[in-house]
């Protein structure tokens, strides 16, 4: 019954403990009520006979007796069955020596009025009782109604929340103040381990009211313990400092705890929800990361072997065009190994943070024509033109760094070309402020709007007739690179359609000689 | 005679040319194609003796591919797929491609495909075999009977119809599901391991070496093949 705080803080063994009445009386009528329904009775009966009295002669003994029927219904209404008792005897009585003749005394003079007499008796303690009983149950469906409307309130509260400690806190503080409670807490248990551990404390410090004990009174608190079938959930603590719980508000305290636990279990069941879904798409994106790197790196291997085994056959003669032909292949699949790898490991790299930039100034116009040069001798049919300001060619950057993320950056823009058809890519780099940016243009398809965000993550790929998951490793390696040296990297549109991707890096003021 | 046409589909450039390449050195016609749609279109418009088919395509895929071609015609289809696929390989094979090659693939492995493909292709016509022999072992589909070392080995009536169902297509490799439905019925498609008993039973009865089959080859995960080369066949090699 929640009163003792005996058993520790294991819940188990308390598992099916319920709220028991507190005090097992039934409350009708407000005591209150009652005092005033006995005034009623004895004062109306007095009134109304001081007013008859007068005229008593005038009326018949019947309608006088109506008069103190409307005084037992109103002591009745007002008190209940004990004022309606009384208001009927003390009537019965006045009745008799004011108003049956003779009067004066309680002798009745004619044998009718003995049948008056006790018909008005027998009248009005029916009436009382009848009365008693009709507003003992609107009382009792009133305070039905009352718990009723206080536990829906509670629960809506509950059930429209969103999960999380802020909800239950509000909650909990809501119970209190309904109760009239000053400090409570929630506490939950750990379903591995079975550890109460305390979620919410409400009207006092954290850790102040213990499953054992309350440190502010020194007294076990109240405990009401929150289970669903069975399984225990948790336990709310009350500060023990009010009146017993009455009947009706334990009733309505442990319904209420019940909803509490099922809006507990849900919460939890929501969190292992989530958790499982985001597990699920990380794992998606595992296997599909998988399949883009096994497919990319099978690929070029498979040319190779095909190219290599076919060179190696004697079975055939071939032309020397032929053969070159071959080897050509194999040369251009074993580069496109090599960028595949570096890019893998540079990215590997990069995600275990074991890089460090060496920066010192590095001349763009040395560093530009080796990265050009190599993508020119790779696709020898693009045209690329290079314009570097005279007063921009000077950065802060470490040499390699920047010289992979050039790679990548026309790597990307030469990928663009071969898919569209135009096979012109610019690359030009100006000063603005303290900072020199280097543009990469190209005239391809363009990076639709909707996957811009995504771009310079790992793996993500633009390809134009293959919306897959690729090795699109290049960028966020150029952004990783770029983001060590301070530098910065975005796309922009190329005027015309293609994308143009440019980089910042911070300038070096150049003391010119002249 | 016209040289032999091969369609070869990949959405790899270099495989295609590799591929291709390979093929045009030995004498064969190439036609190439890019994803499914155009493998489906240049198979109706250059008739090819062969389609090398990768399965992992963009658009319709290698499967949907098949799934068309057999439609139409039994032009001998020669899978290419990747060991992730392994469900598509076998899923392709039983809409109807012949036999498969697992990415990357020697050029001499594929020409030997190649060749037995387009081997088994014309002599659609012919008789089938109807005699092997082999290591003393004598199989005669004709009379029904098998003898090893001049002694009758004796095969119960499910035996003998998996023997047949195996024998009647030398060196194409034939998959669980179609071998089941063939010898069992519809009903024990899924049921590999009944295929898996009976096959070791053939085995122990026809192999010299059960544990090394030289007859029943095994492609496992994906079905059975008969190597043992045929007497009315000469030319015939296991593959």
């Amino acid at each position: 019954m929640g009163i003792n705080g005996r058993s520790g803080p294991s819940l188990v063994d308390r598992g099916t403990e319920r709220l028991t009445p507190l005090l097992d009386r039934v409350a009708i009528h407000s005591p209150r009520r009652r005092v005033i329904g006995y005034v009623v009775a004895i004062a109306a009966t007095i009134t109304l006979t001081a007013i008859l009295v007068p005229v008593r002669g005038d009326l018949t003994p019947l309608s006088k007796g109506f008069g103190f029927l409307v005084v037992v219904v109103a002591a009745a209404a007002v008190g209940g069955l004990g004022p309606g008792i009384v208001a009927s005897v003390f009537g019965f009585l006045q009745f008799n020596y004011f108003f049956l003749p003779p009067y004066d005394t309680f002798i009745i003079g004619r044998s009718e009025y003995v049948v008056v007499l006790f018909v008005f008796l027998g009248l009005s303690i029916l009436i009382s009782v009848l009365l008693a009983r009709a507003s003992s149950r609107a009382d009792a469906a009133e305070s039905r109604e009352q718990e009723l409307r206080t536990l829906q309130t509670l629960s809506a509260e509950l059930v429209s929340a969103v999960p999380g400690p802020e909800t239950y806190a509000s909650v909990l503080s809501r119970l209190l103040e309904v109760f009239g409670f000053s400090a409570g807490s929630l506490w939950t248990q750990d379903p591995m381990t079975h550890d109460l551990i305390e979620r919410v404390a409400v009207g006092g410090p954290s850790g102040e009211l213990s499953p054992a004990r309350d440190a502010r009174t020194d007294a076990p608190p109240e405990r009401l313990p929150l289970s669903v079938g069975g399984r225990v959930l948790g336990l709310f603590l009350l500060r023990r400092e009010r009146l017993p719980l009455t009947p009706a508000e334990s009733r309505v305290m442990r319904s209420f705890c019940d909803q509490f636990a099922l809006v507990l279990e849900r919460d939890r069941l929501l969190l292992a929800a989530t958790e499982a879904e985001a597990y699920r798409q990380t794992e998606e994106v595992r296997k599909s990361l998988l399949a883009a790197v096994s497919h990319d790196l099978r690929s070029p291997l498979a040319a190779i072997k095909a190219s290599v085994t076919d060179l190696l056959a004697d079975d055939t003669t071939r032309t020397p065009e032929q053969t070159r032909d071959s080897l050509a292949s194999i040369d251009g699949e074993t580069d496109r190994l090599i960028t595949l790898v570096s890019n893998l490991l540079d990215a590997s790299r990069i995600e275990a943070g074991v890089l460090k930039a060496r920066v010192h100034a590095v001349d763009l116009a040395e560093v530009i024509p080796a990265a050009v040069d190599r993508v020119r001798h790779r696709w020898p049919e693009l045209r690329i033109r290079v314009t570097v300001a005279g007063d921009s060619s000077i950065v802060k950057a470490d040499p390699v760094f920047l010289d992979r993320v050039l790679s990548n950056l026309l790597d990307n823009a030469a990928q663009a070309c071969r898919e569209g058809d135009r096979h012109d890519i610019e690359l030009e780099s100006r000063r603005s402020d303290g900072s020199v940016t280097v543009r990469v243009i190209d005239h391809g398809a363009g990076v639709p709007d909707a996957t811009r965000e995504q771009l310079f993550y790992p793996f993500y790929q633009v390809r134009e007739r293959h919306p897959r998951l690729g090795t699109g490793l290049g960028l966020a390696i150029a952004k990783g690179f770029l983001s060590l040296m301070d530098g910065e990297i975005w796309i922009e549109d190329t005027p015309g359609g293609g994308a143009t991707l440019a980089f910042s890096l911070p300038a070096v003021v150049a003391v010119h000689a002249s | 005679m016209r040289k032999p046409r091969v369609l070869v589909v990949d959405d790899e450039e270099q495989i295609r040319r590799a591929v291709g390449r390979a093929l045009t050195v030995r004498d064969f016609d190439v036609s190439e194609a890019r994803d499914g749609e155009e493998a489906v279109s240049v198979a109706s418009t250059a008739q090819p003796n062969l389609v090398v088919l990768d399965l992992n395509l963009p658009g319709i895929d290698g499967l949907e591919v098949t799934r068309q071609l057999r439609r139409r015609s039994g032009v001998p289809i020669l899978v290419l797929s990747v060991r992730e696929d392994e469900s598509d390989k076998v899923a392709a094979l039983d809409l109807g491609a012949d036999d498969y090659l697992t990415k990357p693939f020697g050029i001499e492995e594929l020409m030997a495909r190649v060749r037995a493909l387009l081997r088994r292709a014309e002599g659609q016509d012919g008789p089938r075999p109807l005699r092997y022999r082999a290591d003393g072992l004598v199989i005669d589909l004709g009379t029904r009977r098998v003898e090893r070392a001049g002694e009758e080995v004796r095969l119960t009536r499910t035996e003998w119809s998996l023997l047949e169902a195996l024998s009647e297509h030398p060196g194409k490799l034939l998959t669980h599901r179609w071998l089941l439905e063939r010898v069992w019925g519809p009903g024990y498609v899924g049921d590999v391991d009944v295929l898996r008993v009976f096959i070791s039973q053939l085995r122990r009865k026809l192999e010299v070496d059960p544990a090394r089959p030289a007859i029943i080859a095994t492609d496992p995960g994906v079905g059975y093949r008969w190597v043992l080369q045929a007497e009315n066949d000469p030319e015939a090699v296991a593959t």
